[in-house]
């Protein structure tokens, strides 16, 4: 496993441009099946059946309120945290139904971490930002979270900009420095996937452009989902895309595919801008 | 930086799990100890009122008769009623209310319409929020000084104004509050119309944002409703039946006062009678001003 | 038609004039009515320091530390009052802190949705009761309470340790200073929750969702992240608690045991500042000195709350924030 990487590490876009060009997506990380999800008595989600393919990143697109948001907070449970929303159906990963009661919800979201559409750092300094989350699963020495702060921090591409101030709070850094920390943040924990809700709507262009390249890189390591309202950004980033229209995902295909030759008339309306 | 993250990579992206799984129990436990003792202080909070309502209606209801509401205070052992303290409550109540509400009305609608982001205006909420929790015996010492000494004499007009100064600024807080709620385009929606800023104010503003202040007054209501520290100095209290707003005059909670610390065991009882009255009546009042509030379906 | 175009012109201009005269009297009246809450403060503060000045003149600053209440004498110190004001208040608070989180924490996070508003109300509902209704509650059983199975208890189990020991010795009265703080905490207990529960949920929920996100148990994310981004206002609501216990009455009044003597042990009696102008008000003659001093008192437990008051409304509602 680690060979391959050190291999990736050279040459890190070849992969990415190999699964983006060609139609062969590696094996699956997250499995769906018959998913149903209801807001109360409203169901927002109908019948998803759907494959995250490992270390490969899937971007979720589709109008406003079609379900693709839903489906993120599905994945980590977050729906949890309010009282009327469920979902039925399964949820696949390592064999697993990650969405039946029982399963330890705290160690599921180590597991499958989040970077919501607004930077939210904590009011803490940098450094706490990013053992934060860490010390809430392992227990390290001073210098083994020094090094993991370090080392999410550069993976998140902060550190040269941070280095020198980690003590520093975390809210005196610019919108795109607090997305990338939260970025860190969510690294730092090693989940297996990452998922990404807008992760660049609140962002100028140029930290826009910063945290797609982000993205880029990180899927050598993790499963990335990622929700977004920009075509040209899921064109960008994604190997695989999935559509979604009034909770039922429409079409998934690779990247090339959906926005070359999607199959369905819907998928072809949206992307082409003719509704949404 | 390729090395570092490179050294990391080495550690593989897995944790150790058994690790893990240790912090996540204790973590798990400690969440479910604090839980418990969150409801623990809950039940504890509940328990209290629980335990002061059932005192009340134990003893309250006991000496509940017809007598209490027709009958005024009277000696001990001769079947007296608490009408003289209920009436020269419900009097001294409506002068407060009447004094302090306009006034109220008019500070919360010159701190939200007229000054904002001013000195003055900074200066008047702040002394108003300060108001809002001052010590209510010291209003009374206040009254005391500038109207029941210079003109020797306690009186029920001195514990009407006594409690208007109460009223003051709870009505100032829920008017400035409920209208900053206004939208700006309702203003401007009578001001395209024509209107003066005053009548716009009165006639579209008022309007509009009645039923909060409605609830602010009958908070304050309730607030003075059960004052006994400003009446002690101010109206004083009174055995005997009187409707002169210019001599002492007996309130219910001035009442409970003397009579629940005296060694007649029927005074004590019509003490619990009128605490009984006087508690549900607040607490009436309370769900009433939380009913006016709740916005209209 | 040119007519039709030009008529409504003075029209305009009338109803513009009797507008403009009506908002200036309007702005006039709110200002003045602004001004008046100003002059309300400062007259209250006047009066008392008028009232109280005699007294100040009599002992100077020794009536601030000065232990002796002696009417016989007309020798007056502010010295056990003031003690059991600071002693009650502070006590209440530390018995009152403690709950009013739980019960905030519970209410904004861990309460079912359809329970929140009924136990939050009723929470309320035990701040709109009347103090004089404290007073008599306390009085009348938690006093007996105290004596027969509280204080005993807590004699027998601490009186003899170290240190502290000192604290809880004495006769169990049932009441003193121990027994008025208790019933100020639970006056104070539903402001504090209330101001902990409506500075909690100022938070937005998608600081909460990005720590549970990392896998926080809601503890942690109290902890962790609804604390230090209220901290300030947290503290607010505990001194608006505080400067509520300070200047409480008469919920103090029956229950401390007034006696103008400094007690080493909680359960000993004692007096504050309000209960000892509320005793002994009715016993002054007019123009006396005594009268004087207990004014001189009711202006320094003015000063005491106003400076705590002043200090709570400035990190609750921060200067230039915008509602």
């Amino acid at each position: 496993m680690s060979s391959t990487m050190n291999d990736s590490e050279n040459k890190p876009n070849i992969g990415a441009m190999e699964a983006r060009s060609g139609a062969i997506l590696s094996e699956s990380r997250i499995s769906i099946r018959n998913l149903d999800f209801f807001y109360g008595t409203n169901k927002a989600l109908k019948g998803i059946n759907a494959e995250f393919p490992n270390r490969q990143v899937t971007g979720m697109i589709g109008p406003s309120g079609c379900g693709k948001s839903t489906l993120l907070r599905v994945l980590n449970r977050m729906y949890d945290l309010y009282p009327g929303q469920r979902a039925t159906g399964e949820v696949l990963m390592d064999g697993e139904n990650i969405i039946a009661p029982g399963i330890d919800l705290n160690q599921l979201r180590s597991r499958i971490g989040m970077v919501f559409q607004k930077p939210t750092p904590f009011p803490m300094s940098i450094y706490d930002n990013i053992a934060f989350g860490v010390k809430l699963h392992e227990q390290l020495s001073k210098a083994e979270m020094d090094e993991r702060v370090e080392w999410s921090l550069t993976r998140a591409a902060l550190w040269g900009e941070v280095k020198d101030r980690l003590g520093a709070s975390a809210m005196g850094l610019s919108g795109g420095q607090q997305q990338r920390l939260c970025i860190a943040r969510t690294i730092a924990v090693r989940p297996e996937v990452i998922l990404f809700d807008e992760p660049t709507s609140a962002l100028d262009p140029i930290s826009t452009l910063k945290i797609e390249e982000l993205i880029d890189e990180l899927k050598r390591d993790f499963t990335i989902v990622i929700v977004t309202h920009n075509m040209q950004q899921a064109a960008r980033c994604a190997d695989q895309v999935a559509f979604f229209y009034l909770g039922e995902l429409v079409e998934v295909g690779t990247a090339t595919q959906m926005f070359t030759a999607p199959a369905q008339r819907r998928t072809q309306e949206y992307i082409t801008g003719r509704f949404g | 930086m390729s090395a570092t993250a490179a050294d990391a990579m080495m550690a593989g992206p897995k944790r150790n799990a058994k690790v893990a799984d240790a912090l996540s129990r204790s973590r798990q436990r400690t969440n479910r100890i604090i839980k418990a003792l969150c409801v623990t202080a809950t039940g504890i909070g509940l328990v209290f009122l629980f335990a002061i309502l059932a005192t009340l209606l134990w003893l309250g209801f006991a000496g509940l008769g017809l007598s209490v509401f027709t009958e005024s205070t009277k000696p001990p052992g001769s079947h007296g009623g608490l009408l003289n303290a209920i009436i020269g409550s419900l009097i001294q109540t409506a002068i407060g209310t009447a004094i302090g509400t306009p006034i109220g009305i008019m500070v919360g609608t010159y701190l939200s319409e007229y000054a904002v982001g001013t000195k003055l205006g900074d200066a008047v909420r702040f002394v108003s929020d300060v108001l809002l929790s001052a010590p209510s015996i010291l209003i009374g010492l206040f009254v005391y000084q500038v109207l029941v000494n210079p003109f020797d004499g306690f009186s029920g007009i001195a514990g009407g104004i006594a409690l208007a100064v109460i009223v003051i600024p709870i009505v100032v807080r829920t008017t400035e509050d409920m209208l900053r709620l206004i939208p700006v385009a309702l203003r401007e929606a009578a001001v395209a119309l024509g209107a003066p800023k005053w009548k716009s104010i009165v006639m579209v503003c008022y309007p509009a944002a009645r039923d909060g202040i409605a609830t602010g007054v009958l908070l304050a209501v309730a607030r003075i409703a059960g004052e006994t520290a400003p009446l002690l100095f101010t109206s004083l209290g009174n055995l005997n039946w009187s409707l002169n707003l210019g001599r002492p005059m007996a309130s219910l909670p001035v009442t409970i006062y003397q009579y629940a610390g005296s060694a007649f065991d029927d005074w004590v009882q019509l003490a619990w009678v009128g605490a009984l009255l006087i508690t549900f009546g607040v607490l009436a009042l309370n769900i009433l001003a939380r009913f006016v509030l709740r916005p209209r379906a | 038609m040119s007519q039709s175009v030009a008529s409504p012109k003075p029209f305009v201009v009338a109803s513009g004039k009797s507008g403009s005269a009506g908002d200036a009297i309007f702005a006039a009246a709110a200002k003045i009515s602004g001004v008046f809450v100003l002059v309300l403060l400062g007259a209250i503060i006047v009066s008392l320091f008028i009232g109280g000045w005699p007294s100040f003149r009599a002992f100077g600053l020794r009536f601030l530390t000065e232990a002796d209440w002696d009417p016989v004498q007309n020798v007056f110190g502010a010295g056990v009052p003031v003690y059991g004001t600071l002693i009650t208040s502070v006590l209440a608070i530390i018995m009152a802190v403690p709950l009013a989180f739980g019960i905030a924490f519970y209410l904004t996070e861990l309460a079912p949705i359809w329970f929140r508003r009924p136990v939050g109300t009723a929470i309320e509902l035990l701040a709109a009761v009347p103090s004089i209704i404290y007073g008599m509650w306390g009085f009348f059983m938690i006093v007996p309470l105290m004596s027969q199975y509280v204080q005993p208890t807590l004699i027998d189990a601490l009186g003899d340790l170290p240190l502290i020991g000192g604290l809880f010795q004495g006769p169990p009265f049932g009441t003193g200073i121990f027994t008025a703080a208790l019933i100020l905490a639970v006056m104070i207990l539903p402001f504090i929750a209330a101001t902990m529960r409506d500075v909690f949920q100022t938070v937005p929920p998608v600081f909460k969702e990005s720590a549970y996100g990392l896998g926080c148990t809601t503890w942690e994310v109290m902890r962790s992240i609804v604390i230090p981004y209220t901290r300030v206002s947290v503290v607010g609501g505990i001194m608006l608690g505080l400067g509520r216990a300070l200047g409480e009455t008469m919920a103090v009044t029956f229950v401390i045991g007034n006696t103008n003597r400094l007690s080493t042990s909680l359960f000993g009696p004692g007096n504050t500042i309000a209960s000892i102008v509320a005793l002994e008000f009715p016993e002054s003659q007019s123009g006396s000195l005594k009268l004087s001093s207990l004014l001189a008192l009711g202006f320094i437990l003015f000063v005491i709350s106003f400076i705590v008051l002043a200090i709570s409304r400035t990190l609750l509602r921060p200067a230039g924030a915008k509602s």
